[in-house]
């Protein structure tokens, strides 16, 4: 989650939001440098003495601000499209979550070996309990084992909505009649949240996610736990 | 759209209807580039001028200019005190939005959450050192687990 006041990215939790948080700073910074120089410059222009009526082209000048700018956008656009390409690579996920909105809250289905099933609500303010998180705690998390790719189906039984988690780097929409399909690997253990982004009713704010991430023993005990209680 | 005079003795012309007959701004007035009506004086002057420039004093040069132009190179470059009210404004104005702000904080909105309560907000805190947020440069990695306080 983001501490108070934070501005900048969570810190990743996968590796795909790595490579994200390192294209993010190689872009902002070829940003800041052209807005400091087209701030010089605009800044130099108006506060000149210096007139010419009479400039008609000038060719050089020209030819710089277009190759320049070209070969710019190149140096975006190649990181920029390894990291697609690097997003859709084929894995080989250990494991395939099922994870479907509603109006609104979400259900997540474990159906790889068993029938694991469950909602996913948020905790109502004035039941938090002490040093809980205001609208991001829910009563069940989706947990996983770390260091395994998962493989996410994402969907929704009524209108859109959309399953983020920023600290993975995963945002995909959830589309009802539809089934969209995202992969994350957990790099660390951690509790990761993240909230609904697609405009859903009333109480789009209030229904947030809820990754756990946790050794491959624990999840194994929290499934047994799961089925046990169902 | 231009409009054709197809009745007039002098044949189909075409009328433009655009700005230059209409005599609006951006027009180039026949004002800007001859000389304004000369009294007596400035006419014999101005008859002195086709001589040697040599000849003109100081006084009559300056005169020769005021003829031709409104403002000296100087006046025209001088700023004004008009920042000074634009400012003013901007500081009267910002100051009357933050007191509209102060009486709706007091009058119109309700309580915040109890999670806003300093030892709430101490708790969240602690829980979230305890869970490891942001252990890799963010939140937790400030916070020196050893010692239990902040990184220096």
């Amino acid at each position: 989650m983001a501490h108070p006041t934070q501005l900048g990215f969570q810190d990743a939790a996968s590796p795909v939001m790595e490579e994200l948080l390192h294209f993010h700073d190689h872009a902002l910074m070829i940003v800041f440098m052209i807005s400091t120089l087209v701030l010089y410059i605009i800044v130099a222009m108006v506060t000149t003495k210096l007139t010419n009526k009479y400039i008609l082209d000038s060719q050089e000048i020209e030819i710089i601000w277009t190759v320049l700018p070209a070969l710019i956008l190149i140096l975006i656009a190649l990181p920029s499209l390894r990291i697609l390409y690097l997003m859709d690579e084929i894995n080989d996920p250990h494991l395939t979550i099922k994870a479907i909105g509603h109006q609104w809250y979400w259900s997540y289905e474990y159906t790889d070996y068993e029938e694991l099933g469950f909602d996913s609500y948020m905790i109502p303010t004035q039941d938090l309990a002490s040093g809980q998180f205001r609208l991001l705690d829910t009563d069940h998390r989706m947990v996983v084992p770390i260091e395994s790719p998962i493989r996410m189906l994402i969907s929704a039984e009524d209108v859109l909505h959309s399953w983020a988690v920023p600290s993975l780097g995963v945002k995909m929409d959830a589309v009802p009649g539809r089934l969209n399909q995202a992969a994350f690997i957990a790099s660390r253990p951690g509790v990761f949240y993240g909230q609904c982004s697609e405009i859903c009713g009333a109480n789009h704010s209030f229904m947030p996610i809820v990754v756990e991430a946790v050794p491959l023993e624990h999840f194994e005990k929290w499934s047994s736990l799961m089925l046990e209680d169902a | 759209m231009l409009a054709t005079r197809a009745l007039s003795l002098i044949g189909k012309r075409a009328i433009s209807t655009s700005v230059c007959v209409r005599g609006g701004h951006g027009v180039a007035k026949v004002e800007d580039y001859t000389l304004p009506d000369l009294s007596a004086d400035q006419k014999s002057l101005k008859e002195k001028e086709k001589g040697s420039w040599a000849a003109l004093s100081n006084e009559e040069k300056i005169a020769l200019y005021r003829i031709s132009f409104k403002q000296s190179f100087a006046e025209m470059n001088q700023g004004s005190s008009e920042w000074k009210s634009v400012v003013g404004g901007i500081f009267f104005f910002v100051g009357f939005t933050g007191l509209v702000v102060l009486w709706q904080r007091k009058y119109v909105y309700g309580p915040v959450p109890h999670t806003f309560d300093p030892e709430y907000k101490e708790k969240e805190l602690q829980r979230m050192l305890d869970m490891r947020i942001n252990p890799v440069e963010g939140f937790s990695a400030k916070w020196d687990y050893e010692n239990k306080q902040w990184k220096k």
